[in-house]
């Protein structure tokens, strides 16, 4: 007997469907798994056999071919066990798999069915792709159930599954689950009350979060670039629903969404270490490559502590997402693209010892080394980071007085007011503003428009350089409630381009 | 910062004094030759050019100063301890006098008829720094009155400036501690004038007694100038909170000054930018 399973193999934030076909035959009892298979997915032809037996089931006893459509498509992972298992049992009974449903799971030797990778993913497709109906681990489906129009039906156990195929048994279908903003009033880890001192970057993080731009806080040890930096994404709007379900399949795909609660609505923080590698950074992996750090900081803040000390090719591997938001890789198994869409905010010491510039301590570096230290940051990324801020030590005296600085809460409402503002006229924030569109939305007074091509002639500013600057202005404008750029704005703005130096 | 009330304070003379930059002048009592020189050298020079020399019309260096000015023909204000009617010490009579003519004033705090009380002159020495712009200390021990002005002018967030001198002399213990902390060094009046931000219009003889003063003090901009040193940098941040003014703002006036080469970048800060000629020996 024949019998047909759908289900689905993962390509980046893609599902592509696979048709799973048993049939036994007569012949030498074997088991035959074809349709380019890895190794992951052939060894399933041992947990589906155990699975079987050991779910009550019979396994046929003849020439069993397990065939994966499209051939030409290499299958990698675990979740065929179970639609080749359901395949198999339906063979072997001589039944019929319902219409426009398809399955995914892992299968354990006992036939319990175990939590996959990426459900929400394959759920969002499949419902796209027509299927009304999706079979899988039961510890998986309130991933699913946030996919409307598509019944999910938890599994626990093969034999429960194939009972309700067989229309002896029922299992009851997860509801939809609705997703409900909720209000963050939450409160929060790192509060900007607790920020002593430190002015210039406090309001340099809020024009930032503003506006989308990259920010770099160069300073000591010791001043606070950390702190600083953590308090970027309390300061942020909520994530809204469709940031919040990107950010969910990301996390889905390398099983890192937290049991029971799919959707978060925080803005994602990810600090990765100065030693990660490019795959760990950007995404990689053999075969298909997997989402690396800059893909989990997706719609949220990537914090790169001592930016001088990561490899020079990882952080030039930063660029293209840096300007367009995602990341293409290229690997044996093919090329997928992730979103990476993120706030960047880095952190150096302004030399290998970090005490250039202090006041209180004396820098120990040779001109040169710090000469070397600085052109590691320097050219094209730098070039990319509109924000580039000094970050001073704040006297142990005011430490140790009670803050008087503003609290997240109150700065997220302007921030908030001024990214309406931004979305409302054009759609994005001024991060992502395009020459053009910056032209028409953004436009310089007389005066203002002097002083930005003073600096420009001046620090010898790349065109780049010259936009970065211009959106910069933009959005202090914005955070003012003002329509027209006035010569303040665009001053503010150049001044936070601390690493600007004289042409 | 200081609420100081100019017009209630009783005056003899011409009060206020005609606009223009003020710089107290304080030191010992009992200066070394060196200082009582170098008091009435500078004083001579910052009258010169329109600068009102500020002082406490006490023995030493006090004197030196106003006799300083006065000999300039400069404008002079002696701050007193005691009520305007009264003139402590009493040998200062004539020198009083002398500043009433010369179009200064005598000023105090006190009601007339103060006598002379111990605990009145550390108040004295306050409004003395809230009057000026710049607090120059030209020799002072340790714990001479003059750093008790030079306290009190830093509390106003008041530029303060020291004279140094030799290394054996106990007179130049404190002024040597105040430049140590940060005070920035006086050598003769240009430094002071620089610290006013008048220095790119006076000085085009670097070893020149200045002789030409317009002072431009082109509204808040030049707020930001006093409070930045040329030598140690100063965080936007920092200036923000001296001036009380938003940082964005402050950011943008030294960001409007470095177009203008006024300031410039150091380490994580700004600093006051030396123009070319205008670099000192």
């Amino acid at each position: 007997m024949l019998a047909t399973v759908h289900s689905c193999v993962l390509v980046g934030l893609e599902a592509r469907r696979v048709e799973v076909q048993a049939d036994s035959a007569n012949g030498d009892p074997k088991f035959f798994l074809v349709g380019l298979a890895a190794t992951s997915v052939k060894e399933a032809r041992e947990r589906v056999r155990s699975a079987i037996k050991n779910s009550g089931l019979d396994f046929p006893r003849a020439r069993l071919t397990v065939n994966l459509a499209p051939a030409e498509m290499r299958k990698q992972g675990s979740g065929l066990d179970f639609p080749i298992a359901v395949a198999i049992a339906l063979a072997e009974i001589g039944k019929q798999a319902p219409a426009r449903s398809a399955f995914l799971g892992e299968l354990a030797l006992d036939g319990a069915i175990r939590h996959v990778d990426g459900v929400l993913v394959a759920a969002r497709c499949l419902q796209k792709a027509g299927f009304e109906r999706f079979f899988v681990p039961s510890v998986d489906a309130n991933e699913a159930a946030l996919i409307e129009g598509l019944e999910v039906i938890p599994c626990t156990h093969l034999q429960h599954v194939v009972a309700h195929l067989l229309g002896e048994d029922w299992i009851p279908p997860q509801p939809f689950a609705k997703a409900i903003l909720e209000s963050s009033n939450a409160a929060l880890e790192h509060d900007l009350v607790e920020v002593h001192g430190q002015e210039e970057a406090r309001r340099a993080i809020e024009v930032a979060a503003a506006g989308g731009h990259h920010l770099l806080l160069t300073g000591p040890p010791g001043a606070g670039k950390t702190m600083l930096a953590r308090c970027v994404p309390g300061i942020l709007p909520p994530l809204d629903l469709g940031e919040a379900f990107e950010v969910a399949q990301v996390r889905s795909l390398l099983g890192d969404l937290i049991p029971g609660k799919p959707l978060d609505w925080t803005r994602p923080f990810r600090a990765p270490h100065h030693g990660v590698s490019m795959a760990g950074l950007v995404g990689g992996g053999s075969g298909l490559a997997l989402p690396g750090e800059i893909s989990r900081a997706n719609h949220g803040v990537l914090f790169l502590d001592e930016l001088a000390e990561f490899q020079a090719p990882v952080l030039q591997a930063l660029r293209q997402p840096l300007e367009t938001g995602r990341v293409t890789i290229t690997r044996s198994g093919g090329s997928v693209t992730y979103p990476a869409r993120f706030t960047l905010v880095a952190a150096t010491n302004p030399c290998p010892c970090g005490w250039l510039g202090d006041s209180a301590r004396t820098c120990r570096c040779t001109p040169g080394l710090v000469d070397a230290y600085q052109r590691r940051l320097s050219g094209p990324l730098l070039d990319r980071i509109d924000l580039q801020v000094g970050v001073c030590r704040v006297p142990l005296a005011e430490l140790a007085s009670e803050p008087r600085g503003e609290a997240s809460a109150t700065v997220r409402e302007r921030v908030l007011s001024a990214r309406t503002r931004q979305l409302d006229r054009q759609g994005c924030l001024n991060a992502q503003l395009k020459p053009k569109r910056l032209r028409e939305v953004a436009l310089l007074e007389p005066g203002s428009r002097r002083t930005l091509e003073r600096w420009s002639e001046q620090k010898g500013l790349t065109a780049r350089g010259f936009h970065r600057a211009w959106r910069v202005a933009r959005t202090a404008a914005d955070l003012e409630g003002t329509e027209a750029i006035g010569d303040r704005h665009v001053l503010e703005a150049l001044g936070y381009r601390l690493h600007d130096v004289a042409a | 910062m200081s609420p100081l009330d100019v017009s209630a304070l009783n005056a003899r003379g011409r009060w206020p004094p005609p606009a223009g930059p003020r710089v107290a002048i304080v030191g010992s009592r009992r200066p070394s030759p060196y200082g009582e020189a170098v008091a009435e050298q500078l004083a001579a020079d910052l009258a010169r050019v329109g600068v009102v020399v500020v002082s406490g019309l006490a023995l030493g260096c006090d004197a030196a100063a106003h006799r300083g000015a006065l000999l300039a023909g400069g404008v002079t204000v002696a701050v007193m301890g005691t009520g305007v009617d009264i003139v402590y010490p009493a040998s200062h009579l004539r020198l009083a006098e002398e500043i009433v003519a010369g179009g200064g004033a005598l000023v105090s705090q006190f009601p007339n008829g103060s006598e002379p009380r111990r605990q009145n002159f550390p108040a004295r020495n306050f409004t003395m720094a809230a009057l000026s712009d710049v607090v120059v200390v030209v020799e002072a021990a340790q714990g001479s009155g003059a750093l008790i002005t030079a306290e009190a002018a830093l509390d106003l967030h008041k530029e303060v400036m020291a004279v140094p001198g030799s290394i054996f002399s106990p007179l130049s213990v404190g002024t040597h501690n105040l430049i140590r902390d940060g005070a920035a060094l006086v050598q003769n009046a240009r430094d002071v004038l620089a610290a006013l931000g008048a220095a790119g219009e006076v000085l085009d003889d670097p070893l020149g007694t200045p002789t030409r003063l317009g002072f431009g003090l082109k509204g808040e901009r030049d707020g930001i100038l006093l409070h930045l040193s040329d030598v140690l940098s100063m965080s936007a941040a920092e200036l923000a909170r001296k001036l009380q003014l938003p940082v964005a703002e402050v950011l943008g006036r030294l960001t409007s000054l470095e177009l203008d080469g006024a300031v410039r970048r150091h380490g994580q800060g700004y600093v006051r930018a030396l123009r070319r000629g205008e670099e000192r020996a």
